[in-house]
């Protein structure tokens, strides 16, 4: 059996994506989502975990020193990466959308839009035929257009609950998210034994 | 902008140190050697074409394309890959001359500088076009040149993907209601992704047997081992028997462990017009090369000739191939300046041996014994030997 090296996101997404795979009969160990480890290895599947930023798992991918990887949607519409999109989870859903403040318009001259997804904000304003300013954020975007820095913000939005509590709304839904499972090509060839048995195993447990 | 600091080369841009070199130029000896002798004629081309010529028709996204301006104000390209310029020397000329013609290069070529790692903007590609021929033993030909290279160099675990762009486009067309449905469908395929497949045929409100006939060709022509394994989708019969020919020389060949088929196969490039392939070796994340039929691109250039063609990207075979280390050893000469005659004699000797001999006068050494431990082998001049005085020397 060769193996299999699994690029799994930190955070949010890890613990869903944990029980995923024990629901399809990985042994995974019980401490894995408390270990501060980066690297775990499960001899007894052949298997090797490493935990990475969720931004970074189509990287490891894309670069074929993992194999397959766990990675939400709207990462990978932000980076259009060379991997391949095996698989619907569908878990961590949620969407990406544009928020603002209240009955506002945007900025005629030059809108403001403040985003940690620059790529997505471009072509989503770009496909619908508006000119806007991208402005790069790495979190708490809301504060943005509160403080004055953008019109509108693009951003996910899962329960709307931040929205709501910094009072914006929001105004366009752009794309919906959940998380993917991504395979790199070379390993989706050299490989395709274990990886289709691994698709097979998960999309029983994900329908 | 900040400065350009000295030690700076432009971004994508590598510099080949002496032992990438010597590996480059084992590859590059193998691969000729093997292609030379299997009837394909290596020609070169210009580093730079037109942009209206060559830069348009080329396969690669125009956005990648490193262009310039000559000094009449036309816009020029450095050439993004070599199969396009051999389409035009080919439909210019060569042809009228020799049908079919078998050509090999060994090449840079170019891409837009981009600033993530891993993605040179000038790399090496080796590579066969096979032109005026559209019989099945040309795609045939094509397949087991680049298995027997690739053996030939060396690389251990790989494998050939093998679609056939018209199957593809057939299947798709007969089970979407619009040629819209079926770009939308096969752009997805190109992007490889399954997912966004899966949704879409889900989203076109199709018949219900047409979706279900859909999903399940995904799953199953991904990898299957034989051709006839996806009959039942096909339909255009004529193609099918066409693979099915490839499939049977594949196996007289006895190369068929190295290939498997995959029918969802579908390359950006619109100008592949039959059988395409990726090639993928273990050691590399990215695919080694790619090849396939592209009358189409003939036609483009005004020629109604078929033709055939792989290409190999060196800077990953380099990560893929193992080449033994240093071939020749090297011997060092020293020589007082006293003796300069009889060390260059010496030094002849020894080259006509076939030795690798590097001469060097020890009166210019700051640190003799530091530059002795470089080589393997040093050979010393001894000024007593030939009734010299020493003068000077410790």
């Amino acid at each position: 059996m060769t193996e299999l090296t699994i690029a799994m996101p930190k955070g949010r997404i890890f613990t869903e994506a944990c029980k995923i795979l024990e629901n399809a009969g990985f042994q995974l160990p019980e401490d894995m989502e408390d270990t501060r480890k980066l690297m775990i290895e499960i001899p007894e599947e052949n298997i090797r975990f490493i935990l990475a930023k969720p931004m970074d798992v189509p990287v490891y991918v894309e670069h074929g020193v993992a194999d397959i990887g766990i990675a939400g949607k709207d990462v990978l519409l932000e980076q259009q990466r060379t991997i391949l999109e095996l698989l619907d989870l569908k878990i961590s859903a949620c969407y990406i959308a544009s928020a603002g403040l209240p009955n506002t318009i945007m900025n005629e001259v030059a809108p403001r839009i403040a985003t940690k997804y620059p790529h997505i904000a471009t072509k989503y304003y770009k496909e619908i035929g508006e000119q806007v300013e991208i402005i790069e954020l790495n979190g708490s975007i809301e504060l943005a257009p509160m403080i004055g820095l953008a019109d509108r913000i693009v951003d996910i939005v899962s329960t709307g609950r931040t929205l709501k509590e910094n009072g914006l709304v929001e105004y366009e839904r752009i794309a919906d998210v959940s998380s993917r499972l991504i395979a790199n090509p070379v390993s989706y060839r050299l490989k395709s034994m274990r990886i289709r048995d691994l698709v097979s195993r998960l999309r029983k447990c994900v329908e | 902008m900040s400065t350009i600091k000295l030690f700076e080369k432009p971004l994508g841009m590598r510099d080949t140190f002496p032992q990438t070199y010597e590996k480059l130029e084992a590859i590059r000896e193998k691969g000729r050697h093997f292609l030379y002798a299997h009837g394909y004629d290596f020609i070169k081309t210009p580093s730079v074409e037109y942009y209206d010529t060559v830069g348009k028709a080329s396969a690669i996204d125009d956005a990648s394309l490193f262009k310039l301006v000559d000094n009449q104000g036309n816009m020029l390209v450095l050439r993004p890959d070599m199969t396009t310029p051999i389409a035009r020397i080919a439909t210019a000329k060569l042809l009228k001359e020799k049908i079919p013609q078998r050509l090999a290069y060994f090449a840079s070529v170019f891409r837009a500088q981009q600033t993530e790692g891993g993605r040179p903007a000038e790399f090496e590609q080796m590579g066969i076009e096979l032109i005026g021929d559209s019989s099945v033993f040309a795609d045939a030909e094509v397949i087991m040149t680049a298995i027997q290279l690739l053996q030939q160099l060396g690389v251990e675990a790989f494998t050939l993907t093998i679609g056939h762009a018209r199957v593809l486009q057939a299947i798709l067309q007969q089970y979407t209601a619009n040629d819209k449905q079926m770009n939308v469908l096969r752009q997805l395929l190109v992007e490889r992704n399954y997912v966004g497949f899966e949704e879409a045929v889900k989203s076109f409100g199709l018949p219900k047997e047409n979706s279900v006939i859909l999903l399940q060709f995904i799953e199953e022509a991904v990898n299957v081992k034989s051709v006839l394994n996806i009959e039942k989708y096909v339909v255009n019969q004529n193609e099918l028997t066409y693979m099915y020919e490839l499939e049977q020389l594949l196996k007289q060949a006895n190369l068929i462990d190295y290939i498997t088929f995959d029918f969802t196969l579908a390359s950006h490039m619109n100008y592949y017009t039959g059988m395409l392939f990726e090639v993928f070796a273990a050691g590399s994340g990215f695919p080694l090369g790619n090849g396939g039929r592209y009358d189409g691109l003939l036609a483009h250039f005004g020629s109604e000739v078929g033709a055939t063609g792989f290409g190999l990207r060196v800077d990953r075979l380099l990560e893929v191939v193992q080449v033994r280390e240093s071939i020749l050893a090297t011997a060092l000469l020293l020589f007082e300046p006293a003796l300069y005659n009889e060390a260059l004699k010496c030094a002849n000797n020894l080259r006509i041996d076939g030795r690798r001999v590097t001469m060097q006068a020890i009166s210019s050494l700051t640190n003799v014994a530091a530059y002795k431990a470089q080589f393997s082998e040093v050979i010393y001049l001894n000024p007593a030997d030939y009734g010299i005085q020493e003068e000077g020397q410790q």
